[in-house]
């Protein structure tokens, strides 16, 4: 062999060898496609750890012995929650999407306007799937105009946790507790005991936990958003006054010295609702199972987070969905996945191991959450819930209104002024 | 492969050149191509991927900036709007205070912290090695625990800064989830990773000729003096590059803020930095093409403040032999 045809070989060696690594990285990782023996594969990405991971799993299993030509291949990827699904996007822009995604359905707005999510309504109208089996607004927030978008999964709801002990404590009758936000306000009066800067003990912190302006503005009557002319109305006089509510409290028990108590908490088993350095707690019915692994000796119940008026109680719900991103390969096999994991046996399973709430009402019976003395609260307040409003800058809203609420509380403008702003400035991304 | 082994062959690559000069210089003069051709193959993955996932974002986010894309969609072409939007956003002045503020603290004091360990590591004491290793190992601290471990220490109900002021009579601040104090608790954090600033101004100490202090010893110096006149001046090439380098990261802040505060910039905005507000309009409010134009104005701030540093550089930074 001559020198040069060696040379040549090895030339060709190299590029072909770097020509493969290429493609290699660029080809497709999801394997959506059909396998050899008939049986379609389906990519499902999801978020869901500990019990709700072995929830997704038993559906996944019960799924397949009743589907046998589908094969569910499921894939962690972390955070795909609040604007936080980096991957997916990429995915979807990049033409590679899995086939079936768990998505929160506070972010189906926003992504169906940018035209990423396969429209599930001709689907769902074949198989005769109807509003009628959900709870309202879990179907209202998988839809974006008119359209459906992803299968409802999971909720939840936002109630007061309160400590009966201290209640009693300090003379406050635990049977009978705040209605009014007069009466909180009273409530977490007398159960704070504060040393010069140093809290011993808070009653209430309005913005702890799930305390959102949502959840309070709702309260206090107010409305995010108008459908009509498709607008946010944050500022709201009744939402203001909220916000007010808000400020009035951070003043009077210093925010700072707040921050430096709440910083000086952790989550879990140092949550200051568990330790008992915190009375009363807004929070989800995740809650419980906290307070059954952290500290089961804990004495507590719940209520309704007050209004003004001591009625119309009210709370917000989230919750997930799964859908069907934009390019999805096996659209047919996916939806099989998605109506048995949205229908009444899937919600079962579900349901079941992950403790979390079923988007069917029947579901929540069935499994005992209505006869659970706490859990059956969280059940009871679902019909009358709201949801964060569907629209394409839902992201954008949500830390619009997280930041004037720290802003306010701060003291860095009035409330009306920084609603004024986030009104404004929301708005004129939606009218883009 | 042959070829390849005897060239890497200390002896037959000696003898090689000379042989083919005898042979083949007469016969014709390599072409350019022959001779980089090696070189330019073995170097062609990353020659591939600079232009793949470096050169070609950079210039398209040139593009993008004019534009609405929103990674998912193209966006239609507006012009300067963006960059209008951009200078009436409250939040982007925000951003743009936060990090400035940040910079003009954390870079002067990231040089003076930087000189002065690395002077007290230059000593020749026993143990120095370990003392070193000591002051280094920081910045093997990825940020994310860095973040972690120090929500801990500033912690304002049992965090150690807080027990030793309070040794002191002091009572400390709510560090984190104070206004006034988030962003020198973040300076503080900082600081403790200057690790890989200080091996770079030992190095620079290093290169000192040990004569200018004997020089200096024998005209009766004493230590201010010797640091003064002869080390400072000497270092300046050193303290130049980490100015720069400085510059850069602290405009560019970001994981530790992000961890920090689960990426709200929490308490009020006081920790929204630049790039935080940035990598929220792109991947949180598809708004890529904003996101693109905050980019190419950072970018801008920086070549800019670099420019500055070079061209004022003439002036205080004094290269050996010159």
């Amino acid at each position: 062999m001559s020198k040069g045809k060696k040379k040549m070989k090895f030339e060709l060696f190299i590029f072909v060898f770097i020509l493969s690594m290429l493609l290699a990285g660029c080809s497709s990782g999801s394997g959506s496609s059909g396998s050899g023996d008939g049986q379609t594969t389906v990519t499902f990405w999801h978020s869901l750890t500990d019990t709700t991971g072995d929830a997704a799993e038993a559906v996944i299993k019960a799924f397949e012995e009743q589907n046998p030509d589908i094969k569910i291949k499921a894939v962690y990827t972390a955070n795909q929650g609040e604007g936080q699904n980096e991957k997916l996007l990429t995915a979807v822009s990049g033409g590679n999407p899995p086939d079936v995604a768990y998505f929160d359905r506070f972010e189906i707005g926003s992504w169906a306007d940018q035209g990423s999510l396969e429209d599930l309504t001709e689907l769902a109208e074949e198989s005769g799937i109807t509003k009628d089996t959900y709870y309202p607004f879990a179907w209202e927030e998988a839809s974006y105009d008119g359209k459906l978008y992803g299968m409802p999964i999971s909720t939840d709801s936002r109630l007061v946790y309160f400590n009966i002990d201290h209640f009693k404590e300090v003379g406050l009758d635990p049977n009978n507790p705040p209605e009014t936000i007069a009466e909180l306000e009273d409530a977490a009066e007398k159960l704070t005991i504060k040393d010069g800067k140093r809290f011993e003990r808070i009653g209430f912190i309005p913005w702890f936990g799930q305390g959102w302006l949502y959840g309070w503005g709702w309260a206090f009557g107010g409305e995010f958003y108008d459908p009509e002319t498709k607008t946010v109305t944050a500022n709201d006089p009744k939402i203001v006054e909220a916000l007010q509510w808000m400020t009035d409290f951070a003043q009077k028990y210093d925010v700072e010295d707040i921050a430096g108590f709440t910083d000086s908490q952790g989550d879990g088993a140092m949550d200051p609702f568990l330790t008992n350095q915190l009375s009363m707690k807004v929070s989800g019915p995740w809650e419980v199972s906290a307070i059954e692994k952290f500290n089961p000796d804990l004495n507590y119940g719940v209520f309704p987070m007050p209004t003004p008026n001591g009625e119309n109680h009210t709370t917000w719900s989230g919750g997930w969905s799964v859908v069907i991103p934009k390019g999805a390969e096996n659209k047919e096999a996916a939806w099989e996945f998605m109506k048995f994991f949205s229908g009444e046996e899937g919600q079962k399973i579900f349901s079941e191991i992950a403790r979390d709430f079923s988007v069917i009402d029947s579901v929540n019976e069935e499994l005992g959450y209505t006869e659970d003395p706490i859990l059956g609260e969280f059940v009871k307040i679902l019909p009358v819930s709201n949801n964060r409003p569907v629209m394409t800058q839902g992201s954008l809203y949500w830390n619009e209104l997280a930041s004037a609420v720290e802003n306010a509380t701060r003291g860095n403008g009035t409330p009306e002024e920084l609603l004024e702003n986030v009104t404004e400035k929301v708005n004129k991304e939606l009218n883009k | 492969m042959n070829g390849n082994a005897q060239k890497l062959d200390p002896i037959k690559s000696s003898e090689t050149p000379y042989e083919k000069q005898l042979k083949l210089v007469p016969k014709k003069k390599k072409s350019k191509w022959s001779n980089y051709k090696y070189g330019i193959l073995f170097a062609s993955p990353w020659i591939l991927g600079l232009l793949i996932f470096y050169a070609i974002p950079l210039f398209s986010s040139i593009y993008f900036s004019f534009t609405t894309y929103s990674i998912l969609q193209p966006g239609e072409f507006v012009g300067l709007q963006n960059y209008k939007d951009l200078l009436s956003d409250s939040l982007f002045w925000k951003s743009v205070y936060n990090t400035v503020y940040f910079a003009v603290f954390f870079v002067p004091l990231s040089i003076i912290f930087g000189v002065a360990l690395a002077m007290m590591l230059n000593m020749k004491v026993k143990g120095m090695a370990i003392y070193r290793t000591i002051f280094f190992l920081p910045t093997l601290v990825p940020h994310v625990a860095l973040a972690v471990l120090w929500m801990w220490l500033l912690n304002p109900g049992f965090g150690l800064v807080n027990g030793v002021l309070n040794t002191f009579g002091i009572e400390g601040p709510a560090w984190l989830g104070s206004v006034t104090w988030s962003k020198p608790s973040l300076i503080i954090m900082s600081l403790w990773g200057i690790g890989q600033a200080v091996i770079i101004y030992l190095a620079g100490l290093g290169d000192i000729p040990e004569d200018y202090y004997d020089a200096a010893k024998v005209d009766g110096a004493n230590w201010y003096q010797k640091m003064r006149h002869i080390t400072l001046p000497l270092l300046t090439p050193v303290i130049f590059f980490n100015l720069v380098m400085g510059i850069i990261a602290a405009f560019q802040q970001f994981t530790l803020p992000y961890t920090l505060t689960q990426g709200q910039g929490t308490p009020a905005n006081s920790l929204t930095f630049y790039v935080m507000y940035l990598y929220d309009n792109g991947f949180k409010f598809f708004k890529m093409g904003y996101a693109s134009a905050m980019a190419w104005i950072l970018f801008v701030i920086i070549m800019a403040l670099t420019a500055l540093v070079f061209i004022t550089s003439k002036r205080w930074v004094h290269y050996q032999g010159k």
